[in-house]
């Protein structure tokens, strides 16, 4: 009976140990995302495009907003990959990105990504949909830094 | 186990005591549409920036006492209106009146607070500012001629009491409170001439009862119009000899901002920075006649430019035009030109009241946070 309290109170020193540390983590987090309250999409975003086996899974994204039109690049520095079309709807946030690459062959890859801009009024705001290609497709999410 | 729980519990209790600080527009935290109206005995007055809280012991029908937090203004706000720290003491019998707290907690926006023993309202606002002369005393100038924008002859003084604390286009006359929440969010279109997104941005804050602004969150500093929307005023100090007008800002954080006078262009200063955008921009002055215009540009995005919530961008730049038509009053006209989320120009402005004999009032937005 008390060596299964002790490891009762063992998991619970544990779990609350560890909720302590993800909540001061998280706020740590959030105090690092630069303020942005301006056009809602200008920024850095850091994600994932699942399951793309011509770029890997991982994202950079940095977009612009020139007052006229969104700008931006896909993986600065690696593929930079610019943004040919872009548009943001207010009417419900839709997000839509446009962008050509290149495979290892040289051969042209075409992204679009969809999604819906989400927690709006945070730094830390999410875009989460789905991108696909003349190669491939699959969830897309990526948050700002 | 018990050093663990410590961890939680001091957590919990400081993100409690950080969330009930924070500074917020009244509808932002109190829904108008959930009345409470509680008696109880008070337990404790926390005269404290920027929300002063009078916690009150209610007894419930079976007996059940609750311990509730009253919010109220600030100490600046309510000592403008002649009460005290110790006007309520604990022990007193009150009756509260007002919007309940949107999350449920038992708080409530102390609308109406009624002292039970004298039936005599307390902690309520009833300072309009001071009265301007019948005979309007004449504009002060200084030895070149031009109108003194601060303090005369050393005496002490500020603009406050602004006679709009929001910000829309001439001639719209939208309805919207003080803090610039809309009574019929339909109006949102009216307020400025608003690019798709920055309406889309705009509507999103005001649906969220201005709950985000960084002004309150962050205490970020009142840039661009909104140092002249605030109730604790602003104070202009001339430094002739150096050609730069500083103005002190007496909300925020009490920072200032400076407005060169030398002749310099509008962009980047003395070292340059044209990189580094900034809460207050990068402002330039001359004088036309009795105006005192002020051109700033560079402003940063991490901000709201004014109550209300209406997005702005780093394109944003301002043209303020100051006038002292009598000793007692400031006219401020400002026009408004973001091509990043306006459609075209706009304009606005108002009217603030000379303080006289006065400085600015002691006011920290992170007073009382934790």
């Amino acid at each position: 009976m008390i060596s299964s309290f002790r490891v009762e109170t063992n998991r619970m020193t544990k779990r609350l140990l560890a909720a302590a540390a993800a909540a001061f983590l998280a706020f740590g987090l959030l105090g690092t995302t630069a303020a942005q309250e301006g056009h809602p999409l200008k920024g850095s975003w850091l994600g994932e495009w699942a399951g793309n086996s011509v770029h890997g899974d991982n994202i950079l994204l940095i977009l612009d907003w020139d007052g006229k039109a969104i700008t931006g690049m896909i993986n600065p520095g690696t593929d930079n990959m610019p943004l040919t079309k872009a548009s943001l709807e207010p009417n419900g946030w839709l997000v839509r990105l446009e962008a050509e690459g290149k495979d290892k062959d040289g051969s042209a890859v075409r992204y679009v990504i969809e999604g819906k801009l989400e927690n709006l009024e945070l730094p830390n705001r999410s875009i989460n949909g789905t991108w696909s290609s003349n190669k491939g497709r699959g969830a897309f999410t990526a948050s700002r830094q | 186990m018990k050093h663990a729980l410590r961890i939680a519990i001091g957590f919990g209790v400081a993100l409690c005591a950080s969330l009930a600080a924070a500074h917020h527009p009244v509808t932002a935290k109190f829904d108008e549409t959930k009345r409470l109206d509680l008696r109880g005995i008070v337990t404790n007055v926390d005269w404290r920036n920027p929300h002063v809280h009078v916690f009150v012991n209610v007894t419930r029908d079976a007996g059940v006492i609750e311990n509730w937090a009253v919010e109220l203004e600030s100490t600046v706000l309510l000592k403008r209106s002649g009460w005290q720290h110790d006007t309520l003491k604990p022990g007193d019998a009150i009756e509260v009146s007002g919007p309940a707290a949107r999350d449920g907690s038992r708080q409530v926006w102390g609308e109406r607070v009624l002292a039970s023993a004298t039936e005599r309202q307390v902690y309520n606002l009833t300072d309009t500012g001071p009265e301007a002369p019948q005979a309007p005393r004449p504009t002060p100038r200084g030895s070149d001629g031009k109108p003194l924008l601060g303090v005369v002859d050393g005496s002490g003084g500020y603009w406050a009491y602004p006679s709009s604390t929001v910000l829309q286009q001439a001639g719209a006359n939208v309805a919207m409170n003080a803090d610039g929440v809309l009574a019929r969010i339909s109006d949102a279109a009216r307020v400025a001439p608003f690019q798709p997104w920055a309406l889309g941005l705009y509507q999103h804050r005001q649906q969220r009862h201005l709950a985000d602004d960084p002004g309150f969150l962050n205490c970020k500093n009142p840039g661009a119009v909104r140092q002249f929307q605030s109730p604790y005023g602003v104070q202009f100090v001339e430094d002739h000899a150096r050609q730069r007008m500083f103005v002190l800002v007496g909300s925020g954080n009490r920072n200032y901002r400076i407005i060169y006078m030398d002749g310099r262009s509008p962009t980047g200063q003395v070292q340059g920075d044209d990189d580094n955008p900034l809460y207050y921009g990068r402002a330039v002055a001359h004088w036309e006649g009795d105006t005192f215009v002020v051109e700033t540009t560079g402003f940063n995005e991490d901000f709201w430019f004014t109550n209300g919530g209406l997005p702005h961008t780093d394109q944003l730049s301002l043209v303020e035009r100051f006038t002292r038509p009598t000793f007692d009053t400031l006219r401020y006209e400002v026009t408004i030109t973001d091509p990043g989320a306006y459609t075209q120009p706009w304009s606005s402005g108002w009217e603030l009241k000379w303080v006289g004999g006065e400085d600015l009032p002691v006011y920290f937005c992170q007073d009382n946070r934790s």
